[in-house]
């Protein structure tokens, strides 16, 4: 019964997060300027991501899996916050070079 | 769940190919950086949903992923900066950045 | 001076344990390991970014569940305007006067630009500039309350002796960005 749940939470999540990973593409592909793509891509597929580690985690054997998953979803949180500020700015900064 | 999982992983792995198209037409050179972004998180999302059928040993790809997913974007954007090794903040921002329309 | 580097040392402690625990649970050999490990990495990290700012744990905690919030609902949004068939954007920038250190300043441009609607992209003067997805939807409003959180956590700027849910403690309220550095496209 507890496996059948656990199961039915992976199932639902990690559908949800391939539906952010799908939005985040088609943003990627439809939104009309880079910047407006940078937050198609980095809230959506973030999100994604977030959904997919918690469903994961429903499937872990052991608490150390879970802490585990728990740190690359840390991880992949922080790299997104920061590589976004930086593309923007990298790309703010050649928007003005002649 | 094995099979589930899997499922997912191509889905996951199809969006990523569509967001390569992206990637590959730019046309602005950040389009391009954000490939640093997609590894980041749509890899480290792969290696996590591939991890159950495999007795949990890609996980640890996933977290060496996810640590080196930051440091590959910045050491990507760095190059791609003004001068070649400088902060993308060294570059003043455009004067006329309220006005500017964003399509430029 | 000394107060701060006592409580820098604990914090880091515990966090640099606990993903020293996460990576190595299983076995008890590493985490054995650990006792050097970890005050060898709390060093090296306080040689490297020395302490200046007291951090406030508590609000640190109670920050998260709501940052957490908002980035579901960033993700929502975004999600939403890429499926709607009319894709309705209206992207432009704005410019807001924010008061923090180096440091909190990126961790206030990484929290926005996973939230709904903005996107910093650096700072230039002290004015952080930040693209909205959708100016008319009032997305930047958010910004200096977050603004305040981050300054009362590190215990920096005019905001810190105020409570965490006065969001005009930076002096960047609402309106303060608007007019001269908003527009768009």
């Amino acid at each position: 019964m507890a496996d059948l749940a656990a199961n039915l939470a992976t199932l639902l999540l990690t559908a949800l997060g391939l539906l952010f990973f799908v939005a985040g593409t088609v943003g990627l592909i439809r939104f009309p300027d880079t910047f407006s793509r940078l937050h198609a891509l980095t809230k959506a597929d973030n999100l994604g991501l977030g959904f997919i580690a918690l469903g994961v985690a429903f499937q872990a054997e052991s608490w150390a899996q879970v802490a585990r998953i728990a740190l690359i979803w840390a991880l992949a949180l922080l790299a997104a916050g920061a590589v976004a500020q930086l593309v923007a700015r990298a790309a703010l900064a050649r928007r003005e070079a002649p | 769940m094995t099979a589930w999982l899997t499922l997912v992983a191509l889905g996951v792995l199809a969006s990523l190919a569509g967001a390569l198209w992206r990637v590959w037409r730019g046309p602005d050179p950040a389009d391009r950086m954000m490939a640093a972004q997609l590894v980041g998180t749509g890899g480290v999302a792969l290696l996590v949903l591939l991890a159950p059928p495999q007795d949990w040993a890609a996980l640890d790809v996933a977290l060496a992923l996810a640590l080196l997913a930051a440091l590959a974007a910045v050491g990507f954007v760095k190059a791609r900066s003004p001068d070649g090794a400088g902060d993308p903040e060294e570059a003043p921002p455009p004067a006329d950045l309220a006005r500017r329309g964003d399509d430029g | 001076m000394e107060r701060i580097r006592i409580k820098a040392i604990l914090h880091r402690s515990a966090l640099l344990g606990a993903i020293w625990a996460a990576l190595t649970a299983p076995s008890l050999e590493g985490l054995a390991v650990g006792i050097l490990a970890v005050p060898a990495a709390v060093w090296l990290s306080l040689h490297l970014l020395p302490a200046r700012h007291p951090l406030v744990v508590w609000r640190l905690a109670l920050h998260l569940p709501r940052f957490v919030a908002g980035s579901v609902t960033g993700g929502i949004d975004v999600a939403r305007r890429a499926f709607a068939r009319d894709m309705p954007l209206d992207p432009g920038w704005v410019e807001l006067p924010v008061d923090l250190p180096d440091g909190g300043r990126a961790a206030l441009g990484g929290e926005i630009s996973l939230m709904p609607g903005t996107l910093a992209a650096g700072s230039h003067e002290d004015r952080l500039l930040v693209h909205l997805l959708d100016t008319g939807a009032g997305f930047d409003a958010a910004i200096p309350r977050e603004a305040a959180e981050i300054a009362a956590m590190i215990g920096a700027g005019p905001g810190a002796g105020q409570g965490a849910g006065q969001g005009t403690g930076q002096g960047a309220g609402p309106g303060t960005g608007r007019g001269a550095g908003r527009g768009r496209a």
